[in-house]
C-alpha cells in the first residue's frame, strides 16, 4: 500500500544534512535567547553539529545505494553522485575550517553565537542548493547561504573594509540573484518547467534544433548568476574586496564553499540539462574562461595584498575549472578532481593567513610575512606547499589537477583555451613564488614573532599540506571518485 | 638492479629530510652526513657501471599503476647515457659538498637543498616515461629556487625569477608535447600510456612527430641552453653560489640535452629531421657567440658561464649531426663538460671565499702566493679547451669529425670555437695568475687547503683518465649511440 508520503516521496533522510545544521542553529539560538552559555558550551554544540552533519551525509549515501538516482519531494530534492560529492565536500569544508571560524567568532565577543549561526546556515543554504533538482529550490539554497555569507564578511564592524565588503558584496550578490531569478522566469515562460532533468527531457522531445531563444537567454542568465558566486571574470569584481576586507578567519569558508556548491551545480547543469545543446554555449564558456583566467593573472601580478592575491588567483583557478565542466563529461570530472584539491589548498592557505595575522584583521599585505621563515618554519613550510599547489608545481596535487585537465581539454580539441590556461600557468610562477621569496628566502631585518601554534592548528595545516602531497604522488583514489561521480552521464 | 636504481632516488631523499630533522644547533654534523650519503649513491653508481644495463640502450626495469582510470603508469629504467650521468651527479654532489665553505656547510637548508637537488637529478636520468621525467625535471626547480635566492649574490632575485620563468615557459612546451603524446597515445592503445617503450611502439610520423619534435626540443633547448635562449645562464651562474654554479653547469645544462636524445630523437625522428639543420646553424652560433663574448668579459664567472654557452653549442652541433661519431661524441661532451665545467667554478668559488671578488682585473700574479692552485687552475683550463691527452679533447674532435660529413661549412665555423676557447681562457688565466703582484689584498692568500685540494683532485684524475683511455668511458655509450644513429638512418632512407 503506497501513502501518500511515498507518492510525494518525501524521505528525511535525504535532506538530513539541511536538517542537522538547522537543528544545531536552532540549540545555538536557545544559548543566546535564554541563558548566558559558556563559550566551549557553543564550541561543542557547533562542532557536534558539524559531526552529526557528516553522519547523515553518510546516510545519504546509503539511500543512494538502495535507490540510485531519484527524486524526493514531488522532485524537487534529488539524490544523485552530484548531490553526494557535493554533500562531501561541503561538510569536510566546515569541518576543516572550523577551527579558523571558531576562532574568528570567540574573538567578536558578543556576537559568537551570530556568526557561528550564520556559517551553519550558509552551509545548510549550500547543501540545499546542491541537494536542488527544481530550479526554484535552488535559489532559495543560494540565497540562503549567500545572505548568511553578506552577513558574515561585515561582521567586524568597527572595520571600514570590512563594511565595504559586505555592501559590496550585497550589493553585487543580489544584482547576481535577480539575473539568476530571471533566468529562471525566462525558462518557465518558455518551456512551463523549471526542473534540471525536465529540461533535458523537454529539450530531447521539441529537438535541440527548436529550442526557443528565450530558453537560451534563461539558461545563460542562469549560468551566470552562478559564475557569479564563484568570481569568474567578467564577474570577479567583487571578490579581491571582499577577501581583503572579510575577518581573516572567515575567509577560508566563505571562499570556498559558495565556489564548491556553485561549480557542483554548474556540473549537474551542463551534465544533465544542456546535455543536447551544450554545444551552443562552447563560445560563451570559452570566452569566461579565457577572461577569467587572463584577467585573474593581469591583476594578481601586481598585488601588494596577499588576500587579493588569493582572490584574483581564485579568478584563475574559476577558469581552468570552467573549461573543464564545459569541456564535456570526462572534463567534469577532472574539474572536480580539480575543485577538490584547490580547495584543500585554499582552506590551508586562510588558515595560514588567519593564524598570522590574527583572526579578525582585513589588513594582510605582503611585507606581514616578510621574515616569517626565520621564527616559524612550519608555517612557513606548509604555507609554500599550498602556494606551490597552487602554481601546479609536479609534487604537489595542482600538478596532477592541472595535467588530468589539459589532457580531457586536449583530447576534446580545445586547443586554444589550453594555450590560454598554460600561459596562465607561467605567468602564475611568477606571483605564486613571490610570496614565498618574501617569507622564506628574502634577507631582510624584518622578524615575524613565533607565533606559538595550537594543536589544532598544527594538525590542520599538517592534514592538508600532506594531503596536497598525498594527491599529487597517488592520485588515484580520488581521480576514481570522480570519474565514479560522472560515469551515470556518459 | 632495480633496487639499486630506486635507492639512488632514496637515499638523497632520506639524507635531504634527516637533515632538515637534525636539529639546527647541530650545525658541524650536517656536511659529514651529507657526503656519507653522497658516498654511498657514489658506491652505488659505480656498482651500476659494472651492472647488465650499464652498457645497453634504455630498458625499462620497473613500473607502477599510477592513475588506473587513465592507464597512466610511472616507469624508470636504465640505459648507458643514464649510468654515466648519473655517476656525474653523485660525483658532482660529493665533491661541491666537500668544497663548500664553512658558512654555507653548516646551514641546514643549504645540504638539505642540495640533496634534495641530488634527489630530483637522479629521478630525471631514470624516468622511463614523460611523466615521471616532467615531475623530476620541474621538481629540480625548488631546491634550485632557494639555493639562488637564499645563498645568490647581490642581484639574485632577478637571476632567480628570470632562471625560474624561462625554465617554466620552457616546460610548458614539454608539458604540452606530453599531454599531445599521451592522447594520441590513448587513441591506438586506448590508455593514456607515455612511457618509452610505448613511444617507441606507436612510430609517429608527418606533422605528428615535426609538432611533437618541435614541443619536447623547444623546452629542452632552452635547459640546454642554445643561443638566442641563453641568457637566463649567465645571470643566473653569477648570482648562484658555487654549489649551486656547479650543479648548474655540471648536471643541470646536461638535462636539456639528454631531454633531446632521450624523447625528442627516438620518438621523434623525423620532426628531428626536418629541424636538425636549424638546430646545427643555431649551435654554430652558439659556440662562436658564447666563445666571442667569453673573451669579453671581465668577470670570471660570467667568462666560464659564457664558455659554458659554447661548449653546450658543440653537444647540439653532435647530436644534430646525428652521425654514430658524432652522437657519441655529443655524450662524451657532455660527461666531460659536467667535470670541467664543475671543476672550473669549483675553482673560482675557491678564490672567491678568498677575495669577495671575481674580477680578472683584480687579481694579477696569484701563481706566486697560490702555486697549487694556479697549476690545477691551468690544468683545467687545458682540459676546457680541448688539448690532446685530456678529456676536453675526446669529444670536441669526435663531434667535429662526425658532423664533418653532414656540415662541412659548418664545422670549419665550430672548429674555430676551440681556438677561441684557447685565446679567453689562456688570456683569463694570463691575466690572474703571471706577472708581478699588483695589489696588495693578494699577497696575503693561501693556496688551496687539502679539504680544497682534495675536492678537486677527482675531477682532476678525471680529466687525465678520460684523456688518456677514452675507450672506457666510449665503451658505455657505443650502443646507445648507435642505436640513436641507426634510428635517424632508417628515417633518412625512409625519406
Amino acid at each position: 500500500m503506497t501513502t501518500v508520503s511515498e507518492i510525494l516521496g518525501i524521505n528525511y533522510i535525504v535532506i538530513a544534512p539541511t536538517l542537522a545544521l538547522l537543528l544545531t542553529v536552532i540549540v545555538l539560538l536557545f544559548c543566546t535567547i535564554t541563558i548566558s552559555t559558556p563559550m566551549y558550551v557553543k564550541k561543542y554544540v557547533s562542532f557536534a553539529g558539524i559531526l552529526l552533519t557528516l553522519f547523515t551525509i553518510f546516510l545519504k549515501f546509503g539511500l543512494f545505494l538502495t535507490d540510485g538516482v531519484s527524486s524526493y519531494f514531488s522532485e524537487k530534492i534529488l539524490l544523485d553522485e552530484f548531490a553526494l560529492v557535493g554533500n562531501v565536500i561541503i561538510g569536510m569544508v566546515l569541518l576543516f575550517t572550523f577551527n579558523s571560524f571558531w576562532k574568528t567568532s570567540e574573538m567578536i565577543e558578543n556576537k559568537t553565537t551570530e556568526a557561528l549561526i550564520l556559517v551553519l546556515m550558509s552551509a545548510s543554504g549550500f547543501l540545499l542548493m546542491i541537494d536542488a533538482e527544481n530550479f526554484i529550490m535552488l535559489f532559495i539554497g543560494l540565497e540562503i547561504g549567500s545572505i548568511s555569507l553578506y552577513a558574515l564578511a561585515g561582521l567586524n564592524r568597527g572595520d571600514q573594509l570590512s563594511n565595504e565588503a559586505s555592501l559590496k558584496y550585497f550589493l553585487l550578490g543580489s544584482l547576481a540573484s535577480c539575473i539568476f531569478v530571471y533566468g529562471i522566469a525566462l525558462i518557465y515562460v518558455s518551456l512551463s518547467i523549471i526542473g534540471v532533468y525536465e529540461i533535458s527531457f523537454a529539450i530531447s522531445i521539441i529537438g535541440p534544433e527548436n529550442v526557443p531563444l528565450t530558453t537560451f537567454v534563461g539558461l545563460i542568465l542562469i549560468i551566470v548568476g552562478l559564475l557569479f558566486k564563484v568570481a569568474a571574470a567578467p564577474f570577479q569584481a567583487w571578490a579581491p574586496d571582499v577577501y581583503q576586507g572579510s575577518p581573516t578567519g572567515y575567509v577560508g569558508y566563505m571562499a570556498t564553499v559558495a565556489k564548491a556548491a556553485s561549480f557542483i551545480v554548474l556540473a549537474r547543469l551542463v551534465a544533465v540539462s544542456l546535455t543536447f545543446i551544450i554545444d551552443q554555449f562552447d563560445l560563451f564558456f570559452s570566452a569566461v574562461v579565457i577572461m577569467s583566467v587572463l584577467a585573474g593573472a593581469l591583476f594578481a601580478a601586481n598585488q601588494s595584498d596577499l588576500k587579493r592575491l588569493i582572490a584574483y588567483s581564485g579568478v584563475i583557478q574559476s577558469g581552468f575549472i570552467l573549461s573543464g565542466i564545459s569541456s564535456g563529461v570526462y572534463g567534469i570530472s577532472a574539474s572536480t578532481f580539480y575543485l577538490i584539491t584547490y580547495i584543500i589548498q585554499l582552506i590551508g592557505i586562510f588558515t595560514v593567513f588567519s593564524i598570522i595575522s590574527g583572526q579578525l584583521s582585513s589588513d594582510f599585505q605582503i611585507s606581514n610575512i616578510s621574515g616569517l621563515f626565520k621564527e616559524n618554519k612550519f608555517i612557513t613550510i606548509t604555507f609554500s606547499i599550498f602556494m606551490l599547489g597552487l602554481a601546479g608545481l609536479p609534487l604537489t596535487s595542482g600538478f596532477v589537477s592541472k595535467f588530468i585537465l589539459i589532457t580531457n581539454l586536449w583530447s576534446y580539441e580545445r586547443y586554444i583555451l589550453v594555450t590560454v590556461l598554460m600561459l596562465s600557468t607561467v605567468a602564475g610562477f611568477y606571483f605564486y613564488l613571490r610570496p614565498i621569496w618574501v617569507a622564506a628566502v628574502e634577507k631582510t631585518e624584518n622578524v615575524v614573532e613565533k607565533i606559538q601554534l595550537k594543536n589544532s592548528d598544527k594538525l590542520l595545516l599538517g592534514i592538508m599540506a600532506a594531503l596536497t602531497i598525498y594527491f599529487g604522488l597517488l592520485p588515484n583514489s580520488l581521480v576514481n571518485i570522480t570519474r565514479w561521480m560522472v560515469e551515470g552521464y556518459l | 638492479m632495480t633496487s639499486i636504481m630506486f635507492s639512488l632516488l632514496i637515499v638523497p631523499l632520506v639524507s635531504a629530510l634527516l637533515i632538515f630533522i637534525i636539529p639546527s644547533a647541530r650545525k658541524e654534523i650536517f656536511r659529514p652526513i651529507g657526503i656519507a650519503f653522497s658516498i654511498i649513491t657514489l658506491t652505488q653508481c659505480v656498482y651500476l657501471l659494472f651492472g647488465d644495463y650499464a652498457k645497453t640502450e634504455f630498458t625499462i626495469l620497473s613500473t607502477f599503476e599510477w592513475i588506473q582510470s587513465y592507464g597512466l603508469n610511472l616507469s624508470f629504467g636504465l640505459s648507458g647515457m643514464s649510468t654515466l650521468l648519473l655517476l656525474l651527479s653523485s660525483l658532482l654532489v660529493f665533491v661541491s659538498l666537500l668544497s663548500i665553505g664553512k658558512d654555507h656547510a653548516e646551514s641546514k637548508g643549504f645540504v638539505g637543498s642540495l640533496l634534495m637537488l641530488h634527489f630530483a637529478i637522479n629521478g630525471v636520468f631514470i624516468s622511463g616515461d614523460l611523466i615521471s621525467l616532467f615531475i623530476f625535471f620541474e621538481a629540480l626547480l625548488i631546491p634550485m629556487y632557494f639555493l639562488m635566492g637564499i645563498w645568490g649574490g647581490e642581484n639574485r632575485r632577478y637571476a632567480t625569477i628570470k632562471f625560474i620563468l624561462y625554465t617554466v615557459f620552457g616546460s610548458v612546451f614539454i608539458f604540452i608535447g606530453t599531454v599531445y603524446t599521451a592522447v594520441i597515445s590513448y587513441g591506438v592503445n586506448g590508455r593514456l600510456a607515455v612511457d618509452f617503450e610505448t613511444l617507441s611502439s606507436l612510430s609517429l610520423l608527418g606533422s605528428q612527430s615535426k609538432s611533437l619534435f618541435l614541443l619536447f626540443t623547444f623546452g629542452f633547448l632552452i635547459k640546454v641552453p642554445i643561443f638566442p635562449l641563453h641568457t637566463w645562464l649567465p645571470d643566473a651562474h653569477v648570482e648562484a653560489p658555487t654549489a649551486g654554479s656547479i650543479m648548474l653547469a655540471g648536471i643541470l645544462l646536461k638535462v636539456g640535452a639528454y631531454g633531446i636524445l632521450r624523447v625528442s630523437i627516438p620518438f621523434f625522428t623525423e620532426g628531428f629531421l626536418a629541424y636538425k639543420n636549424l638546430i646545427a646553424v643555431l649551435s654554430v652560433i652558439g659556440i662562436i657567440y658564447g666563445a666571442i663574448v667569453a673573451i669579453a668579459q671581465i668577470d670570471i664567472k660570467k667568462l666560464i658561464a659564457y664558455s659554458s654557452v659554447s661548449h653546450m653549442g658543440f653537444v647540439m652541433l653532435g647530436i644534430s649531426a646525428g652521425g654514430f661519431l658524432s652522437i657519441e661524441g655529443a655524450i662524451i661532451q657532455m660527461i666531460n663538460h659536467g667535470i670541467t665545467a664543475g671543476a672550473l667554478f669549483m675553482l673560482v668559488g675557491f678564490i672567491y671565499e678568498r677575495r669577495h671578488t671575481r674580477n680578472i682585473s683584480d687579481f694579477g700574479g696569484v701563481k706566486i702566493k697560490m702555486p697549487r692552485y694556479a697549476a690545477i687552475f691551468l690544468f683545467t683550463s687545458f682540459a676546457s679547451i680541448g688539448l690532446p691527452g685530456l678529456n676536453g679533447f675526446v669529444g670536441e674532435f669526435m663531434i667535429l669529425m662526425g658532423s664533418y660529413n653532414s656540415y662541412k661549412v659548418l664545422t670549419s665555423f665550430a672548429a674555430f670555437g676551440v681556438v677561441l676557447a684557447a685565446i679567453y681562457m689562456l688570456w683569463a688565466y694570463q691575466r690572474m695568475f703571471t706577472g708581478p703582484i699588483k695589489y696588495e689584498e693578494n699577497e696575503s692568500l693561501s693556496d688551496l687547503n687539502s679539504r680544497e685540494t682534495a675536492s678537486i683532485a677527482p675531477l682532476v684524475l678525471l680529466m687525465l683518465f678520460i684523456g688518456i683511455y677514452p675507450n672506457y668511458i666510449e665503451s658505455f655509450v657505443i650502443q646507445e649511440a648507435s642505436f640513436l644513429s641507426d634510428t635517424i638512418a632508417i628515417f633518412r632512407d625512409l625519406k
